[in-house]
């Protein structure tokens, strides 16, 4: 994996660094976050080689941050409130396309999101940290598949009696399910918002049973009451932990106003 | 702020926090990386450090010293230790004008 990453890199910046960065990659376990943020850096490498923002004067690159996963957390958590109010039929059909369009928002932001925030959590719970992360992309990759499809060929069976609508509510949970295992490994870690991560877990785990118990019997009050409960749940705490992940990033000094 | 000093673009935050962590000592990268850390509380990815580290060797602000079993320490250079006194004189001055607006002069 480290070797793997290594070679992102130009062979020039290698010779160089290359054997100290492999010392430094192997002193801790690496999660999303640091792939992800290698991959950028190799990326700001090579740019940098072909000379743009080869001085140091007119330099930019990229970096990977608590303020993107922050700001993209809060947009999931928006776009996935959204996207259950939309599923629940108050919007009509006629705001179709624009419902998938906030659903694909919500599982893309909810991706950069879980890539973002994960740094810490990552060094104590690698393996959790992983498949948080791996879920959801699976499920998103199934979801968009089960969007178009459904947008093409509305509820049609496609393969071996599953629909469209079963890749998208598919996609849904493996998400749902990934924000729950975030949720535990950032509880477990305290790091971000204590508060924020139960919450979130409260709702994805609130989420899954609900949606499964609601889908076979229908909806009666009490199966409301708990889907709102885990939607409110599952959005707020993706929108609280987003704040404080920008919180965290702000100036060191931080005046009270007078 | 400064105009003598070099712009790092989307790397100033990282190279400033390296230059005051290196303003303790000559440490390697993954010292730096968890000095950083721990002072600050947000993560700081290897991508990150090893872009802002070979910007500010580029610009001779830090020099890399003989490396103990792969992992190669650096330290401040005199310029680097000039620029990030202008740099934190500055960004004091900064802070405390701010401060005094809100009526809480620093102490």
């Amino acid at each position: 994996m480290r070797q793997f990453l290594i070679r992102f890199y130009p062979a020039v910046w290698r010779a160089r660094y290359g054997d100290e960065f492999e010392a430094l990659l192997e002193e801790r376990p690496l999660g999303p976050f640091d792939v992800a943020d290698i991959i950028l850096g190799a990326i700001d490498a090579r740019l940098r080689l072909r000379g743009r923002g080869a001085s140091p004067t007119t330099a930019r690159g990229f970096t990977m941050s608590l303020r993107i996963g922050g700001i993209a957390a809060i947009v999931a958590g928006a776009a996935w409130g959204l996207t259950f109010v939309g599923s629940t039929g108050i919007l009509g059909d006629s705001d179709r396309l624009i419902q998938y369009a906030v659903f694909a928002l919500a599982l893309l932001s909810l991706l950069v999101a879980l890539i973002g925030l994960s740094a810490f959590q990552a060094r104590e719970h690698s393996t959790v940290i992983w498949a948080a992360v791996a879920l959801p992309v699976v499920g998103t990759v199934v979801a968009l598949v089960g969007l178009v499809a459904m947008t093409l060929l509305d509820d049609a069976q496609l393969v071996a009696g599953v629909s469209a609508w079963n890749l998208w509510i598919f996609g849904l949970m493996a998400a749902v399910f990934g924000s729950g295992l975030f949720a535990i490994a950032t509880y477990q870690t305290r790091t971000l918002s204590r508060p924020g991560s139960a919450l979130l877990g409260f709702g994805s785990f609130l989420t899954l049973p609900t949606l499964v118990i609601t889908g076979e019997i229908g909806f009666d009050a009490v199966g409301a009451v708990a889907i709102v409960t885990a939607i409110v749940g599952f959005s707020v705490g993706w929108i609280v932990l987003g704040v404080a992940a920008i919180r965290t990033m702000a100036p060191a000094v931080d005046p009270q106003p007078a | 702020m400064d105009p003598k000093a070099p712009e790092f673009g989307r790397f100033t935050e990282p190279s400033l926090l390296i230059l005051v962590s290196l303003s303790r000592g000559p440490k390697h990268g993954y010292a730096i990386m968890t000095e950083i850390e721990t002072d600050t509380g947000r993560p700081m990815g290897a991508g990150t450090l090893y872009a802002a580290l070979a910007r500010l060797e580029e610009s001779g602000l830090i020099e890399p010293l003989a490396p103990i079993d792969r992992r190669r320490p650096y330290r401040l250079t005199g310029v680097g230790a000039t620029m990030l006194g202008e740099q934190l004189r500055g960004l004091s001055a900064f802070a405390q004008q701010g401060l005094r607006q809100l009526g809480e002069p620093l102490s």
